[in-house]
């Protein structure tokens, strides 16, 4: 056997033995930590909290917000930061044949704008860039509470931070936002035939707002369940994380964004006058149906 | 509110969502798809030059193929002429060769006859002098004057004999 063969040998053992030591101290840990944090509340309240968000508030600059309201705040700087970095830092290297990054920022941009110019043809402009930011907000937002950045309550309670359209406010904000933006659409595109298309989907903002909150919801609900055992809190997370967030993000920014393009191109699409037809005349109708006149009177 | 709505939550989410709707659109939507904007028009840019290049291009492939077309009958053209002239340039050739040629021969013979004329005049001077030669040794030769003694003794004798008769 070389002696190659035998370091490689070498240093897997080695990398298992590493891998597993670790797993086995995190197990370790989990266990002496968690009469620290043994919690009050039973499943059914956390749950409960989870849909409603009455009890567990956040104190921001004196105000208590959900603490939804605080991962949007952090998923919108984080947003902007990624994209003020890009901007300063890529945009201006950008070449004509485009390297890996160069191509994926083209193609997240081109992908969104593609969206709205396919759904929409007649105008898109400031449709394009409303579902982009839609789009990477809902996704974002999504995979954000991945993260579990705690947060102390008002009442002194930690709680991670979880994604911000599993708030209902944010989901009937981005409904009720989409649905502006598509009646915006409408009158920019056919006037007042645009706003009466637009208004007759009324329901569109509650059913835009409680697809999103029902579907984010559906994932914390999962994740809260999970959690709340530790006996569930080994490998299942990652499938339930896969599930439930990676899925949820990716389905919830498509479907929004499909929604609106489609609703703001039948909202803006301009009015094409028909031909009118042209009213056999009486006398002419009578000559075809061999009537004198005076009888067909 | 049921399900704990809260408008003035509702609003800040509103105000959030503005903010990053104009902020990422300003920051980064708009430069990219500006620059993908600007290669599209770079690459139709190219694309019609190309265009306008191959339609040249093929202009002139048609140009040179009717030139082609119209050298090959220029050269069979050519070639007939300068078959003609070929033809014209031999046949004055050959007639300037010919004149040339009886010249030659006319200029040959007038000389041979000159020489041949010499050439009988000098015979003449000399058969004049071989004879003279010949005759002064035939006459100066003892042979021959025995001949003339004995044909005068002859003669004699004959003219004796007559006058016997007589």
């Amino acid at each position: 056997m070389s002696k190659d063969v035998k370091r490689t040998k070498r240093n897997k053992i080695t990398a298992i033995v590493v891998i597993a030591a670790i797993a086995v101290l995190l197990i370790v840990g989990i266990i002496l930590t968690d009469p620290l944090y043994q919690t009050t509340e039973d499943i059914s309240e956390v749950m409960k909290d989870a849909v409603l968000h009455e009890e567990n508030k956040v104190s921001l600059f004196g105000y208590e917000v959900n603490p939804a309201y605080i991962s949007s705040i952090a998923v919108v700087l984080l947003l902007l930061g990624v994209a003020l970095v890009i901007r300063i830092f890529a945009v201006p290297r950008f070449k004509l044949i485009p390297g890996k990054f160069q191509l994926l920022v083209e193609t997240v941009v081109g992908m969104f704008d593609g969206i709205a110019k396919k759904n929409s043809p007649h105008r898109n402009g400031l449709l394009g860039a409303y579902v982009f930011a839609a789009g990477c907000y809902i996704a974002v937002g999504t995979t954000f509470e991945l993260i579990g950045i705690p947060v102390e309550t008002t009442s002194g309670v930690s709680v991670s931070l979880p994604a911000p359209l599993s708030d209902i406010n944010a989901a009937i904000a981005l409904g009720f936002l989409s649905y502006f933006v598509i009646l915006s659409g409408g009158i920019a595109g056919a006037g007042l035939r645009g706003v009466g298309r637009t208004l007759k989907d009324f329901s569109l903002p509650i059913s835009m707002s409680f697809r999103l909150f029902g579907a984010l919801l559906s994932g914390l609900l999962v994740s809260e369940l999970v959690y709340y055992y530790i006996s569930l809190s080994f490998v299942l997370p990652v499938i339930v994380g896969v599930l439930f967030t990676l899925l949820h993000a990716l389905i919830q920014s498509y479907v929004l964004v499909m929604l609106t393009t489609m609703f703001y191109g039948e909202a803006s699409e301009p009015h094409i006058k028909k031909p009118k037809k042209q009213k056999p005349t009486a006398k002419h109708g009578a000559a075809q149906n061999n009537i004198p006149v005076s009888q067909e009177v | 509110m049921p399900l704990n709505i809260d408008w003035q939550q509702i609003l800040l989410h509103l105000l959030n969502l503005l903010i990053l709707g104009v902020g990422l659109y300003l920051i980064l939507y708009k430069p990219v798809k500006k620059f993908m904007q600007k290669r599209e028009e770079s690459y139709a840019e190219r694309e019609e030059k190309t265009g306008d290049a191959l339609r040249e291009a093929e202009q002139r492939k048609g140009e040179y193929e009717q030139k082609l077309a119209s050298a090959d009958e220029e050269i069979a053209e050519l070639k007939k002429q300068a078959s003609a002239e070929t033809e014209t340039l031999r046949a004055a050739t050959l007639r300037d060769a010919q004149a040339e040629a009886e010249d030659i021969l006319a200029d040959a013979r007038d000389k041979a006859k000159r020489e041949h004329d010499k050439m009988i005049a000098d015979i003449g001077d000399d058969i004049r002098d071989l004879v003279s030669d010949m005759a002064e040794k035939a006459v100066m030769s003892p042979g021959v004057n025995e001949a003339y003694e004995q044909f005068l003794n002859e003669a004699e004798k004959g003219e004796e004999e007559s006058d016997g008769k007589d």
